[in-house]
């Protein structure tokens, strides 16, 4: 064996634990982690299902997939939102079709008398749900995430859009590249324009950061639904994401939705004063959206260099504890 | 005697003989990926099928003109974008080549108006 092999196949460190050790690549590559991700990540943590205000009235409902059980998420006779199993102990078969929150259906309670129930919770108009039998509680995994949310008038914002883009990487790729702005000078050259990257900062929480960008003086950031004068990228552990823009009055959300080993879907929607989108709000979409390429093109290569296997672990740069907080929340699910 | 069914999609290379025909739009442009690859040479299409041009021609013509009306026109018949393969080749009947299409297509993606709901299919924002 060759010494480039020797140097370059070998594991920094079993674990993560020191702030440079990246999450090992077997862990993004290896197609039986992704099915210990179904139980022990997507099966344990509460994971964002979709927004109360696309199910409003009674009886209204959508579904939703996490790891490989099929959810209904419905509005009740009594208002208060519920999730359920989508299939019926009676029939053995799924109660209702698959029915995305942009396109909610109507279906009877009775329906689901034999389906089994999951919990549901929420930050203001954010439903979240959990399969686990003995959950943290949400206010736990969100932190301070939960309180500065339920400060802001997120209910009176309508969804205005969504955009599902399936990507070929691993959904922790993409994940670790939200999470950081070292690329973002070369990547994302026209909007990195208007940051002031030395004034920005990550704060790291147990299982939520944020990414605080703060807005070139000459930019107008009037328009925003938060106080500080800067854009505000929140992550949630797993796969949630919260972007509140300074530049549009709205907020968007992203899911990472891991598809298999390769592959992730971005469910990325945006919501505004107005479900109706304006010529400014389509052009804001529009830019969001170039930022979405830019990441895809530059994740998808990621990819394909992990895949070769020639890295086994890579190491984390001075300001990328975001990224290393995500990998450890990985290690830490697969070692429970 | 039986009469043999074609395909509804072709394509060759002009420089080499090379052709492939296929049910599938997408797979010309597998084709001409691993064509071009290897020799550089573009790919045009030799046969199409005749309800692709229908579903983009279905509006006044005049107003169908850029990559992204017609991905706009086509992604309503499928469910999950439309194949790449498929825009190509209706861009093909209005003399863009292959090519072009594919680079036409990464530089409108690029600046997010055309998004992929999989791989290789096309929806416009």
């Amino acid at each position: 064996m060759t010494q480039w092999e020797q140097a370059r196949t070998e594991t920094v460190s079993p674990d993560i634990t020191e702030p440079t050790n990246a999450l090992p690549a077997r862990y993004f590559t290896d197609p039986e982690i992704f099915e210990l991700e179904k139980e022990k990540i997507f099966g344990q943590y509460w994971v964002y299902a979709g927004h109360a205000n696309t199910i409003a009235d009674q009886g209204r409902y959508f579904t939703r997939t996490v790891g490989d059980r099929e959810l209904v998420v419905r509005r009740g006779e009594d208002g208060d939102v519920r999730a359920f199993e989508n299939f019926s102990a009676r029939t053995g078969e799924p109660v209702v079709d698959e029915t995305p929150m942009t396109d909610a259906g109507r279906v009877d309670a009775t329906e689901l008398e034999d389906a089994e129930e999951v919990r549901v919770d929420s930050i203001g108009p954010l439903l979240f749900v959990n399969l686990s039998d003995d959950p943290m509680a949400l206010a736990e995994q969100a932190g301070v995430m939960k309180e500065r949310l339920e400060a802001l008038p997120l209910g009176e914002y309508e969804h205005g859009c969504r955009i599902a883009s399936e990507v070929e990487c691993n959904w922790k790729v993409f994940a670790g590249n939200y999470s950081e702005c070292d690329h973002c000078q070369a990547n994302h050259q026209d909007w990195i324009k208007g940051i002031e990257l030395n004034d920005s900062e990550l704060e790291v929480n147990d299982y939520h950061w944020v990414l605080h960008y703060t807005h070139d003086a000459e930019v107008e950031d009037e328009l925003r639904i938060h106080d500080a004068r800067e854009a505000q990228f929140h992550y949630l552990w797993p796969n949630f994401t919260i972007n509140m823009y300074g530049t549009a009055d709205g907020y968007g959300t992203y899911i990472i939705d891991p598809i298999d080993t390769g592959r992730f879907r971005l469910i990325a929607d945006y919501y505004f004063r107005d479900g109706d989108l304006s010529e400014e709000e389509r052009e804001f979409v529009r830019t969001s959206r170039q930022l979405q390429e830019e990441d895809f093109e530059l994740v998808e290569r990621q990819w394909a260099g992990l895949k070769t296997g020639a890295l086994a672990q890579a190491q984390l740069g001075p300001n990328e504890h975001t990224v290393h907080r995500l990998h450890q929340l990985a290690q830490e699910a697969y070692d429970a | 005697m039986s009469e043999q069914r074609h395909p509804p999609y072709a394509a060759s290379c002009p420089d080499c003989d090379v052709d492939l025909e296929s049910d599938a739009p997408n797979e010309i442009v597998d084709f001409y990926r691993r064509h071009h690859r290897v020799t550089g040479h573009d790919v045009a299409f030799t046969r199409i099928d005749p309800a692709l041009g229908e579903a983009v021609d279905e509006d006044d013509l005049d107003e169908v003109y850029t990559l992204a009306d017609v991905v706009a026109q086509l992604e309503g018949e499928y469910d999950d974008g439309a194949p790449i393969g498929a825009v190509a080749a209706a861009m093909s009947e209005r003399g863009t080549s292959l090519g072009e299409t594919l680079e036409e297509v990464h530089e409108i993606r690029m600046n997010g108006a055309l998004y992929e709901p999989r791989d290789d299919h096309l929806r416009a924002f």
